[in-house]
């Protein structure tokens, strides 16, 4: 019965791993390329919070450009991937990426260097699940 | 037999786990003010509770998904931000409460101000989910809040008339003090259904690997432990009801509320009201702080488990330690922990429709429940606590204005 993608359900806001199956967010929104003479076809996934913001609606966007820092992100913090690099659509969506290089990870990287590392036993909790 | 263990396990964590600042609070003021007419909100509560979670449970153990997860999943985002924010708003009120509890506790063990309580308390919190595991943190809370079993122990001592007891199971009409009455059983519904329990649940199968082999742990943890966490909240009501109704004394005090205990059970009974007061709150204030961090990293992809190193998952261990700092904050300052805590019990409980109705949809969807979805009896269950989350809704914030205070 299922022969092909339902976007709003399969792919939409659906939760993305890396190459690694780590979290990297969930698909915040979709991008359609409109080609001549061709049918649109999607050309990438956006994940990260100016790309949710705008779906919420305006107020969330003004809210956002309230919080400090925002701007100081690559990309505005929003990574764009291509939906070349889907490997494999389930419960989750894999893709071929690693979350060490996107820029919606910034955040997560930021916190970790300049404030979770830096207080005691950030690193050495117990048996690591993973 | 690994399964009987750990179907013990989950018991005595669903027991250890009811009992918090919501429930004794308003079960107190319940028995206080109407004898043991709110029984029937007690275990109509609980019954809801119980039903709530063996569905969120069971939504985990089948799919690999929490329902927060899944709620944004299939919600999309335009929803998830109503839940999100409905959950978050009354889950921090209810931690300050929890944290207001402990320090009381303290308070009334040294006499030294609650509100020097509070930093400290949030600290050790801070420490253990920094610290800990999983199994730890809700595991040991747990266990140690078995002492509130002392509960049972006063009721029995107090000798109630059991028969009328058991006549407050069925709903009656208050026959004075309306507003007080359908305010003070909304609170203890509120205290009982509480949003941050069954979200924690369901993120809990997952941390705790359960999969389809788990259900029957699942039906047993969250119906037997409920049954025996919401008894034990009926005694406090019994208790509440034989001690402070015939005397007139209308509690509005945390100093009062454990004369529950030191009635029965003397200067015995009163150090034992404070350890578990002190010991329910401080693991309510631990999970509450989990289960906020949970919401937001299962609703935006965030890696997160509270098994992992907090370098491997820091926005998970910012929000959690965010959460329970800020927490301390109005207690530090002095805020009433008795008002926090009626106010906090109604706003959760106006929160619920937003949790529970999405439920239904998930619960039938084939695509994530194969051929666990619900049945038509469990169905009938969830539109019923839906009704109720509605009621409840619509009701709770004009009976906060009418009876509270």
């Amino acid at each position: 019965m299922k022969d092909g993608l339902d976007l709003r359900h399969d792919v939409q806001d659906a939760q993305l791993v890396d190459r690694r199956h780590e979290n990297i967010g969930r698909c915040d929104a979709l991008l359609l390329e409109l080609r001549e003479n061709a049918p649109p076809r999607i050309a990438a996934m956006l994940i990260g919070g100016p790309a949710r913001s705008e779906r919420i609606g305006r107020w969330m966007t003004a809210l956002r450009r309230l919080v400090p820092g925002h701007t100081r992100a690559p990309e505005g913090g929003v990574s764009r991937i291509p939906f070349a690099a889907v490997r494999s659509i389930g419960n989750t969506i894999e893709l071929d990426v690693l979350r060490d290089d996107l820029p919606s990870e910034h955040l997560e990287q930021w916190l970790a260097r300049n404030v979770i590392c830096r207080i005691p036993g950030a690193e050495s909790k117990k048996e690591s699940k993973s | 037999m690994k399964k009987w263990g750990e179907i013990g396990l989950g018991v005595v964590t669903s027991i250890g786990g009811f009992l918090e600042v919501g429930s004794i609070a308003t079960s107190v003021q319940g028995g206080a003010n109407f004898g043991f007419r709110l029984a029937w909100a007690l275990a109509l509560g609980t019954i809801c509770l119980a039903i709530l979670m063996e569905m969120t449970g069971r939504l985990a153990a089948v799919s690999g998904r929490s329902y927060v997860d899944l709620l944004r999943e299939h919600m999309g985002i335009r929803f998830f931000i109503i839940p999100l924010v409905a959950v978050i708003v009354p889950s921090f009120l209810v931690l300050v409460s929890e944290i207001g509890g402990v320090a009381i506790g303290l308070q009334m063990a040294t006499g030294i101000a609650f509100r020097w309580w509070a930093i400290p308390i949030a600290l050790v919190g801070w420490a253990l989910l920094w610290r800990g595991t999983f199994s730890l943190v809700e595991q040991g809370t747990a266990l140690l809040g078995l002492v509130s079993i002392v509960f049972l122990v006063g009721a029995l001592k107090l000798h109630p008339q059991w028969s009328a007891v058991g006549a407050g199971l069925l709903p009656t009409a208050p026959s004075h003090d309306g507003a007080k009455y359908w305010y003070l059983a909304v609170s203890i519904l509120g205290a009982s259904i509480s949003p941050y329990l069954y979200l924690f649940y369901s993120a809990g199968a997952l941390e705790d690997d359960w999969n389809i082999e788990y259900l029957a742990v699942n039906r047993v943890t969250a119906g037997v432990g409920n049954l025996f966490g919401g008894g034990l909240a009926l005694m406090v009501l019994v208790c509440a009801a034989v001690v402070f109704l015939p005397r007139h004394i209308e509690v509005d005090a945390y100093e009062q509320i454990a004369l529950v205990l030191a009635t029965p059970l003397g200067r015995t009974g009163f150090a034992l009201f404070l350890i578990t007061l002190c010991i329910t709150c401080f693991g309510a204030t631990v999970e509450i702080s989990l289960s906020g961090a949970y919401l937001f990293a299962q609703g935006f992809g965030w890696p997160w488990s509270e098994n992992l190193r907090p370098s491997q998952d820091s926005r998970f261990a910012t929000t959690y330690s965010l959460l329970i700092l800020l927490a301390s904050v109005p207690i530090a300052f002095g805020a009433d922990p008795l008002k926090l805590t009626n106010i906090s019990m109604v706003l959760s409980a106006a929160s619920l429709p937003v949790t529970v109705i999405p439920l239904l949809a998930l619960m039938n969807d084939r695509r994530v429940m194969t051929s666990h979805a619900n049945g038509w009896l469990g169905n009938t269950a969830l539109v019923l606590i839906s009704l109720l989350a509605l009621v409840l809704f619509v009701a709770a914030i004009p009976l906060q204005i009418l009876g509270g205070g």
